[in-house]
């Protein structure tokens, strides 16, 4: 299904990215437009974690492109895409445990001005009320769950124009895996669009509108939620030539 | 004399203990333990005695100069010897390039100085010989003001709670989008003035004088060992500890005696625990 | 490759080592033939600089071997010096005991600077880097400060002369010549360290101690022998500065005398001889010609030490090192040779499996293993795979004897394995690879490798110094052995290439190699596939295949799905720390809760 470079979001073209020596994107295309949610699937090693940091600017890469909102985002660092309007949700709920909720969602709001900091504070806020109750814990005081929560509301202070969510279901449980998924379909009413990489599978692509799957570093499949044997197709995808022996 | 040695130790304690904050500030931005620590201090000796006796300037005046100048020693710190070798997966090239930033300072400053102690001024008028005397309260108080602007920067400016994520977690926040590279020079100008502070402050009890420069390299060094790496509480009970600890053994062994007695000390702290006192053990990675 | 050409093969590489050694040994030899003239055309001031040179070099070339080789930053060295110094003069004044002959006097000085040597290092055993360098520090100011408070022996602020060396070497000339002998000699003896494995176990304890553990390396066994011996030649130089300097007191031993044999090490650069007799060369003479600056001296140094970490960190060993610039070959292939395993893994004795049973390890409450049960048979490719987080790493680093299991056990023929000493796992015929390569990168892919066989050798540290035939052997038959699993593994022709200039890949085959040097019976592999491309996947396949062909137990952690379903006899499959599903590769792959965990879901 071919995506209008003019309406696209994020264009990632033919990136390559590593880690020294050692590359691990091969050249990736990639595109999200606005509003909408993609979800990024693909086996351990395969890469995903690496594109976002890519994407983001926390890992340099030495091939490609990466389009966001039609500016070109090479060498670029996380603070400048952060002003952009991309914001990164890394994984592993690394929220700062020695400080309060509140005080991690006014160091997620550093550079915005300083009569806006409350209200957007308060808004990231309104997506996740649990954590919204337990404003003056600490970070150390919260569940896994509860961390996530208030990672993915790091990334909401500043009302992004995109979303990038790496693996926020690692180590949830599964109420809470629908809650911060539930979020993601809001997300994309308010017309926020969304990069999910996930383990998931089905759930993943029942919030998403289109999926690509990465294997060893490449693009092995592309396609609209919407279409069948999804799950099948990806299974093919990641096994590669072993997938035809379980056929047999 | 119990009176005397609580007085010298507390006072030459709390010089120790900022330039003990000094190191840990410098650490926590940047997890590299910098030797100009203890040059910074000798600096701030030596600049007021600079500013303030030889070009005559009024005392506040020569303190708000030599803590600018010292931040900007902790900028070049950063800039020239740490930054560079922050990229390189050489754990041991930090220690050398400060090392020589530090041997450099402090050459400069025997040959363009003095090699001699000079005397320091006063801000209260002449010495009163008493243990009231203010070169035994004016660290302290220097030292209690620090810890204090330090728990405001910390708790209540942005700031300040910047410097905690950085210190924290490096990658989270650089995702998250703090400008943590301009973030690490402020707290190395900030170390800078804490280091400045510790000598000038300190200045009227170990005087102008550039051999202070590895003696508190060392001798605050010990309270962050004590304490653990960048635990600031921890480096404040041992520098005051390692005061008292050495005028004790001064006034026992005497002065020469009483260096290798903090030695052994120190020596004996790290074997037993290496993480320090108060830190936490560290986790082998494999 | 047919016997004869396989003889030739040999006789070719021998002279090619051999070549490769004197090659290193000519300008050392050069730099002191060039000396030996030095009398003849100066005068005797310079012969007095050349001799204080040559006292440096003595103490720097064995502090060398502990900065540069062993990565352990003493930059209070002077203590040593101090110490040589004061326990010769004393000795030879005859202050405390009747007057002692100045040759007993410089061996008893080398005796006390082993045992104070081992003292001061000692520390570095368990301190990091920055605490270590201040505690040297600390010894320095201590030694100091006994100096001039002794003063019924050493003479306080006083001194006391030095000691007066017999004729013939008790003129300018008869005493440069004595010294230059014994700088020689320690030249040759410190580069024959360096060129054992005892050297190749410092760079490796420096730069992937943990990799040298697993290798079978002790750590305090290696750099307490280094501080011994580099303690021993410090206080020779003692003896010898205070001979020179006729008279000393306290303050002839400065800190910044400690700064230049520091710098002279750094600035010569890591691992190499020539580099810091050179930069102890230059750093003597420094004062002589920018007389001038001479009060700034230390700054110089201090400065040229920052411009040498910041510019150039590999020294001047670097810049003299043409050898490693030359290009390489691009487009190499590792083309594996497994016929040359027979050679390698030989005939392994019967032997039982690696046994793990109901293992349970925690990290600060996180269950990291939780209750896993994995075999590894000789003979047997064993799988291991999971999601990221399931602890496949962690069980293998149990194996490997770096974490204590809270229960379960472990055992190897069904006796326990010790945990928290992987340094014997080498002894037990166990060898692996790791996750991210752990390779010198300073040094020559073929002394990588021959890192693998370090407990291979018997010959002592005494006769590594002095060359003497077990050791040529030995070493001999580690070199040959290291060239022979780098054809094995397909890595032929890179010997004697810098390990940092290969690419990933061959790191990965790299650190095979080094693994089978120890004759291995069983083999750990921490994903090896990572970041190889296809072909090179299917010929690691090939290769694990050829191993475990001959005996050796193979435990593969991986997550290339292709690799693992293609080479295994066993697969287990690991899911938060549990075994999800333990059986041959067919019955993994229909495995309901197996592919759901894979995938996720």
């Amino acid at each position: 299904m071919p995506t209008s470079a003019a309406e696209s979001l994020l264009d990632v073209k033919g990136l390559n990215a590593g880690y020294g020596k050692i590359v691990v994107l091969h050249g990736v295309d990639l595109t999200v437009r606005a509003g909408e949610v993609v979800t990024l699937l693909g086996p351990n090693g395969a890469g995903k974690t690496t594109l976002l940091r890519a994407i983001s600017g926390l890992l340099p890469w030495n091939a490609g492109s990466v389009a966001f909102g039609g500016r070109d985002l090479s060498g670029v660092s996380p603070r400048e895409t952060a002003r952009a309007g991309l914001a990164h949700v890394i994984e592993g709920h690394r929220v700062f445990t020695q400080q309060s909720v509140i005080d991690n969602l006014l160091l997620a709001a550093y550079d915005l001005p300083r009569g806006e900091r409350n209200a957007r504070i308060e808004e990231a806020l309104s997506y996740f009320p649990e954590i919204a109750a337990k404003r003056n814990d600490l970070g150390s005081q919260l569940s896994g769950g509860q961390q996530q929560m208030l990672a993915v509301a790091q990334g909401l202070v500043r009302r992004p124009r995109m979303l990038l969510l790496d693996e926020p279901s690692a180590g949830l449980s599964p109420v809470l895996v629908d809650r911060v998924l539930t979020v993601v379909s809001t997300l994309r009413k308010a017309g926020t669009a969304v990069l999910l990489v996930e383990q998931l599978i089905e759930k993943a692509l029942a919030a998403a509108d289109r999926v690509y799957a990465l294997a060893q570093g490449k693009i092995v499949l592309e396609a609209a939620t919407t279409e069948s044997n999804l799950p099948q197709r990806l299974e093919q995808a990641y096994f590669g030539g072993h997938a035809h022996q379980h056929a047999i | 004399m119990l009176a005397s040695i609580l007085a010298s130790g507390l006072a030459v304690g709390a010089i120790y203990a900022l330039i003990g904050v000094a190191y840990n500030t410098m650490f926590s931005a940047s997890r590299v333990m910098s030797f100009t620590a203890g040059q910074l201090g000798m600096l701030g000796g030596v600049l007021g005695s600079l500013f303030v006796l030889r070009l005559g300037m009024p005392y506040l005046l020569g303190l708000v100069l030599t803590l600018a100048a010292c931040a900007v020693v902790g900028v070049i710190t950063e800039v020239v010897t740490v930054r560079p070798v922050l990229k390189s997966l050489d754990q041991h090239l930090y220690v050398l390039s400060t090392l020589a930033l530090a041997l450099m300072i402090q050459h400069a400053v025997a040959v363009q100085w003095s090699t001699e102690p000079h005397p320091f001024p006063r801000l209260f008028g002449p010495a009163t010989g008493g243990i009231t005397d203010e070169k035994f309260w004016l660290p302290i108080v220097a030292c209690i003001l620090t810890i204090a602007a330090l728990e405001f920067l910390y708790r209540h400016t942005l700031v300040g709670r910047a410097f905690l994520a950085i210190a924290e977690d490096n990658f989270a926040a650089r995702a998250l989008g703090l400008p943590e590279r301009d973030l690490r020079i402020a707290s190395y100008a900030l170390a800078g003035m804490i280091g400045a502070l510790a000598g000038f402050a300190g200045g009227a009890l170990l005087l102008a004088f550039v051999a202070n420069g590895p003696l508190l390299n060392f001798y605050g060094f010990v309270p962050v060992a004590l304490g653990g790496l960048g635990n600031n509480r921890g480096a404040i009970v041992g520098g005051f500890a390692l005061g008292i600890f050495q005028q004790a053994a001064n006034f026992l062994v005497g002065g020469i005696f009483s260096s290798v007695a903090v030695f052994v000390l120190f020596i004996i702290v790290l074997l037993v625990a290496p993480q320090g006192l108060f830190g936490a053990p560290a986790t082998r990675r494999v | 490759m047919s016997a004869a050409s396989a003889v030739d093969g040999g006789v070719t590489q021998r002279r090619g080592e051999a070549s490769g050694v004197v090659r290193q040994l000519m300008p050392l030899a050069a730099v002191f033939a060039a000396a030996v003239f030095i009398p003849f055309f100066s005068n005797d001031y310079w012969v007095l600089i050349a001799t204080r040179a040559a006292i440096y070099w003595v103490l720097v070339s064995g502090l060398n071997l502990m900065i540069g080789f062993a990565g352990q930053l003493a930059i209070g060295y002077v203590a040593l010096l101090t110490l040589g110094a004061y326990t010769a003069s004393v000795l030879a004044a005859g202050n405390v005991t009747p007057p002692v002959h100045p040759y007993a006097a410089l061996v008893c000085a080398a005796i006390a600077g082993a045992v104070f040597g081992l003292i001061v290092g000692l520390p570095a055993l368990r301190l990091r880097t920055f605490y270590f360098a201040i505690s040297t520090l600390g010894f320095a100011t201590i030694v100091t400060q006994i100096a001039l408070a002794w003063q019924s022996v050493t003479g306080g602020g006083i001194g006391l002369p030095g000691p007066e060396m017999p004729a013939p070497f008790n003129t300018h000339w008869g005493f440069y010549y004595f010294c230059l002998a014994l700088a020689a000699f320690c030249t040759w003896i410190t580069f024959n360290i360096a060129h054992s494995r005892f050297g190749r176990a410092l760079i490796a304890v420096r730069d992937a101690d943990v990799m040298a553990e697993a290798s079978g390396i002790s750590k305090p066994h290696l750099l307490s022998t280094i501080f011994v011996f580099c303690g021993a030649l410090a206080a020779v130089a003692g003896g010898l500065f205070a001979t020179l300097q006729t008279y000393i007191t306290p303050d002839a031993f400065t800190f910044d005398l400690s700064v230049l044999f520091f710098i002279a090490v750094l600035i010569g650069g890591r691992g190499s001889i020539l580099g810091p007799l050179i930069g102890t060369i230059v750093l003597t003479l420094l004062p002589e010609f920018a007389a001038p600056l001479a009060a700034w001296s230390t700054f110089l140094y201090a400065a040229l030490l920052l411009v040498i970490v910041l510019a150039a960190p590999g020294g001047i060993a670097a810049l003299l090192d043409f050898q490693s610039r030359k290009p390489l070959e691009s487009n190499r292939a590792i083309v594996p040779q497994p016929a040359l395993l027979d050679d390698l893994l030989g005939k392994q004795g019967v032997r039982g499996d690696i046994a793990l049973k109901d293992v349970v390890l925690s990290f600060g409450g996180v269950r990291a293993i939780d209750g896993a049960s994995v075999d590894v048979r000789p003979g047997q490719i064993h799988g291991l795979i999971g999601p990221n987080g399931s602890g496949k790493t962690t069980i293998l680093n149990v194996i490997s004897g770096y974490y204590r299991p809270e229960a379960g056990t472990v055992t190897l023929s069904d006796k326990p394995l010790e945990a928290g000493r992987p340094v014997a796992r080498a002894d037990h015929g166990i060898a692996r690879t790791f996750q991210t390569p752990r390779i010198v990168g300073e040094a020559t892919v073929l002394e990588n490798v021959m890192i693998g066989g370090t407990i291979k050798g018997h010959a002592s540290f005494a006769e590594a110094l002095l060359q003497l035939p077990r050791q040529i052997k030995e070493e001999r038959m580690l070199r040959a052995r290291a060239a022979e699993a780098l054809r094995a593994v397909g890595l032929e022709g890179l010997g004697h290439v810098r390990a940092d200039r290969l690419q990933h890949s061959e790191l990965r085959f790299i650190e095979i190699a080094r693994a089978l040097m120890a004759g291995p019976q069983f083999l750990l592999l921490d994903e090896p596939a990572a970041g190889l491309a296809a072909d090179e996947i299917l010929r690691l396949g090939q290769l694990i295949k050829e191993i475990a062909r001959r005996g050796t137990g193979v435990l593969l952690v991986e997550h290339h799905a292709d690799l693992i379903f293609d080479i295994c006899d066993h697969v287990t499959v690991l899911n938060l720390g549990r075994v999800l599903a333990s059986g041959t590769p067919a019955e993994i792959r229909v495995h309901k809760e197996v592919v759901s965990a894979y995938l996720g879901g």
